[in-house]
């Protein structure tokens, strides 16, 4: 049903859009980044700062090879926990706590570290694939918690996803000032450095082309499991409608339990891609909220893999060109992250009026 | 006689479609105009046009002579027409008066209720009709909660009624009743344009007929100058015969042996009360009762989706009692689920993904893992076209679909046997319901094609009509229990009636 709002001019009605071509798509993008920088610079030259000089900083972030890199490495975290939470979505479960199951990610890709540079349990070549596994295997139990609340016991996952969020940072605070704490680290509380074999350089030693192959995997996977795989079938099924899927003869509960395992499972990935790709070891707020980024992300891009890369890219440059202008022109942390929000909003609101048509009435004095 | 309305040459497009193809209409003061057709024959469109609710794409409007153009249903309403829509828009927990009143102008701030409610007892009693106008909604059956309906646009002063199939919803006295109150209101020189797709209904109650197919008007006639056969004719563009079918039962193995079956309903009680049961192969078992009386929980136990409190299921000897669904498809049991397009199909999927709902999992169209898209595709195509579904391709989304072609789609995923080969069992709750006469023909043919092949059938059904044209034996069910079987040569309406009646619920 379109929404009606009558005012005293006229009426205002909200309609969806029944179909809309790609280039009004694409124009409507572009529409509503140009009204995001207006925006920007009314801010900038509020602050009496010099807002060309801050947009060729922004702009320079997709022109510079080095800054280019930088984004793509920002977004690799981002884009891996944007595509389990499409997993999710498409389930209809509603996970929220990708920024939890990162940190989970961080935790077990740490402790396999420890494990080898304190015990040698296994050789240094095992280090990154036993890492993988073991932030997948640790992140996707974390959401799991949630699935099987939901699969059991018909707790909706909203408040257990976003809750166990808090319960994961405050696990890596312990871990860092308590048992993982760096010796040799004068007291601060950060773990060991990360040694050479446990970073992500295997693509020409370069963590942002190795995230960008983890990336395109990923993506990859994720596509090919929604469209060509039985459980991928089963989860949309599940996620249009649970009684449809009963009666289909889906196992519903075992749908949410792995659906929502490989969800945080690729988010703890997404974590491992931050303590190897970008950090280089484990410390308190080590992730400046990817995971909730990465709900924005997997919304925009319509849950569609490939789509999901692309925007976590442009994310991706966003963070990277927050981070240039605070060092570069002294533009204060606040402002930054509010010229990051109007981007935000702007795209949010244009993706609305994408879908949406405001159809302005004129009063009905004029009716027949 | 004065013409009330008159619609020239409307058309309405939707994407793919025109919903209206050039279409012209006229009501008349003081009759009742029947506009018949199938589903997505375009009448609900046609009205709604007149309501206010779409703007033609193309033609003109007529009210009262005079040309109009309409932006909403406010500008219908203050014309005189009022529509009563095929689902009750009324505010459950409001009382009759409250919602009879909502949206009226005429009060400032202050509603003198006692004013309102003189006149609507009033108004109400004029049509024969007894209600209360401080009882709420909640408490009411669909019959009375329709009165509302009618009272709140008649309350209006509406003189031009548009009925969108008022019947669906009645039991046969309410039936009745609604039609004297639409035969005074066409004496008093009220126009009304009831939309139906029962043949019945237009020949009892209404003084003219149009009927409309695919978009366009096919003819306009006085009701008493044409007869049932010609306007189902008309309206499906081929002959319908109405006669009775030769059915020859021929005894066989038993399939489904139910021994008292208890069931728990929605809110807890048992609504399967002991049911025993058998179907014998190549056997339609007829279930009737008032709808409500504990048939879907009966199907729904057989079906594997709900659990059963006591009592055993036995399918072809083997004790499947409290397996799930998705072995109960394994077994063999098709099932047809009431209202299909909400539980029967995901409006979002694609054709092709709704015809695989089930099968999917099962070789040759996947293995362990991976689904096999080729060839789902491939019988995907065959199977629309046997069991003719309408739809521009096998990736148009479901919801796209008419009524009848969602359930064609249903029949063809549960019957085709893509799962396993012919069903053994098949569990067809309402399996006409809400379906024009061509549609339901083409149900009935199907049940019966598959008892030939030897599929134990078990139809749930309110029809009387056609309980007794397909069904073998009829089982009598009401307060979740079988109240008689009887047997194809014994049963009649009356017969079923009085055991329908028997210890029947109390309403409530």
């Amino acid at each position: 049903m379109p929404l009606k709002i009558e005012t005293r001019l006229g009426r205002i009605r909200i309609e969806r859009r029944i179909g809309y071509s790609k280039l009004y798509s694409i124009s409507m993008t572009l529409f509503s980044l140009a009204l995001a920088f207006l925006v920007i610079s009314m801010i900038l030259a509020s602050l009496g700062l010099d807002t060309i000089q801050a947009f060729l900083v922004i702009f320079g972030i997709f022109v510079k090879p080095s800054l280019l890199l930088e984004s793509v490495k920002q977004s690799i975290p981002i884009c891996l926990a944007a595509l389990g939470l499409s997993i999710a979505f498409k389930m209809n479960f509603w996970n929220i706590g990708a920024e939890g199951q990162i940190y989970m990610g961080m935790i077990a890709s740490t402790g396999i570290v420890l494990l080898h540079e304190y015990y040698g349990l296994f050789h240094a070549w095992a280090v990154m694939p036993l890492m993988l596994l073991a932030s997948f295997l640790l992140g996707g139990a974390w959401c799991l918690i949630a699935g099987a609340l939901k699969a059991r016991l018909g707790v909706n996952e909203i408040l257990p996803t976003l809750m166990l969020n808090y319960v994961a940072i405050l696990v890596v605070e312990f871990l860092v000032h308590g048992p993982w704490r760096d010796p040799k680290g004068y007291g601060f509380p950060l773990s060991t450095p990360f040694p050479k074999y446990a970073k992500l350089n295997l693509v020409l030693g370069e963590p942002a082309y190795t995230g960008l192959l983890l990336s395109t995997l990923g993506a990859a996977a994720v596509f090919f499991l929604l469209e060509y795989t039985r459980p991928g079938f089963e989860i949309k099924v599940v996620g249009q409608n649970p009684s449809v899927a009963r009666y289909a003869g889906i196992k519903v509960r075992r749908t949410i339990l792995l659906g929502s395992f490989l969800s945080g499972g690729l988010a703890g990935i997404g974590g491992l891609s931050i303590v190897s790709g970008i950090i280089g070891r484990l410390r308190p707020g080590a992730s400046p909220g990817y995971g909730y980024t990465a709900i924005i992300v997997a919304a925009l891009a319509g849950l569609n893999p490939w789509l999901v890369m692309a925007a976590s890219i442009f994310f991706g440059g966003l963070l990277t060109a927050g981070g240039v202008l605070q060092m570069s022109m002294g533009i204060p942390k606040a402002a930054v992250q509010m010229i990051q929000a109007v981007i935000f909003l702007m795209i949010l609101v244009g993706e609305f009026v994408k879908r949406y048509r405001i159809v302005f009435e004129k009063p009905r004095a004029s009716a027949s | 006689m004065e013409r009330l309305v008159e619609l020239r040459g409307i058309v309405k497009r939707f994407p793919g479609v025109a919903a209206n193809d050039g279409v012209d209409f006229e009501l008349r003061c003081g009759e009742v105009h029947a506009l018949l057709g199938e589903n997505g024959a375009g009448k609900t469109t046609l009205v709604n046009i007149l309501y206010g609710l779409y703007k033609p794409d193309e033609g003109e409007i007529y009210v009262r002579g005079r040309k109009v153009e309409l932006k909403s249903p406010k500008d219908a309403i203050s014309l005189g027409i009022g529509m009563v829509h095929q689902n009750f828009k009324l505010v459950e927990s409001h009382t009759v008066l409250e919602n009879i009143i909502l949206g009226l102008k005429e009060d400032g701030l202050k509603i003198d209720f006692e004013r309102h409610r003189g006149r609507i007892i009033k108004l109400a009693e004029k049509y024969g009709w007894r209600i209360d106008p401080g009882a709420r909604i909640w408490q009411l059956s669909a019959g009375e909660k329709q009165q509302v309906e009618l009272l709140k646009i008649l309350y209006r002063g509406a003189e031009i009624l548009i009925l969108d199939e008022p019947t669906s919803v009645l039991t046969h006295q309410e039936t009745r009743r609604l039609f004297e109150a639409l035969r005074r209101m066409a004496r008093e020189g009220k126009g009304i344009i009831f939309i139906t797709h029962k043949l019945n209904e237009v020949m009892e109650v209404s003084d003219r007929v149009t009927v409309m197919r695919k978009g366009r008007v096919i003819i306009t006639k006085e009701t008493r100058e044409t007869t049932k056969a010609e306007l189902a004719n008309y309206m499906i563009g081929r002959p319908v015969v109405f006669s009775q079918r030769k059915v020859s039962a021929q005894p066989g193995a038993t399939v489904l042996k139910i021994v008292d079956l208890k069931v728990s309903g929605d809110r807890g009680y048992p609504a399967v009360n002991g049911v025993s049961l058998e179907v014998e192969r190549g056997e339609i078992l007829g279930i009737a009762g008032v709808s409500g009386n504990g048939q879907v929980e009966l199907a729904e136990a057989i079906a594997g989706l709900r659990k059963p409190l006591a009592g055993r299921i036995l399918l072809n000897g083997a004790d499947v009692t409290g397996m799930d669904a998705g072995r109960m498809i394994e077994f063999g049991v098709a099932y047809i689920p009431p209202e299909g397009n909400k539980l029967g199909i995901v409006p979002e999927f694609r054709v092709v993904d709704n015809l695989f709902l089930k099968a999917y999992r099962y070789p040759p169209y996947s293995n362990k893992l991976l689904l096999n898209w080729g060839k789902m595709l491939e019988k995907a195509r065959e199977l629309v076209k046997e069991f003719g579904v309408v739809t521009p391709s096998v990736f148009s989304k479901a919801r796209s679909l008419s009524g009848g072609n969602i359930q064609r789609l249903i029949l063809a995923r549960e019957l085709s046997g893509i799962v396993g080969g012919t069903p053994r069992l098949i569990v067809a709750t309402y399996p006409t319901k809400g379906l024009d006469v061509g549609a339901a023909e083409f149900v009935h043919d199907l049940l019966l094609r598959y008892k030939e092949m030897g599929s134990g059938i078990i139809f749930i059904s309110e029809d009387l009509e056609e309980l007794l044209l397909l069904s073998d034996r009829i089982a009598v069910m009401s307060g979740g229990r079988i109240r008689g079987v009887l047997t194809r040569g014994e049963a009649d309406a009356e017969k079923i009636g009085l055991l329908m009646s028997e210890a029947a619920p109390q309403a409530g």
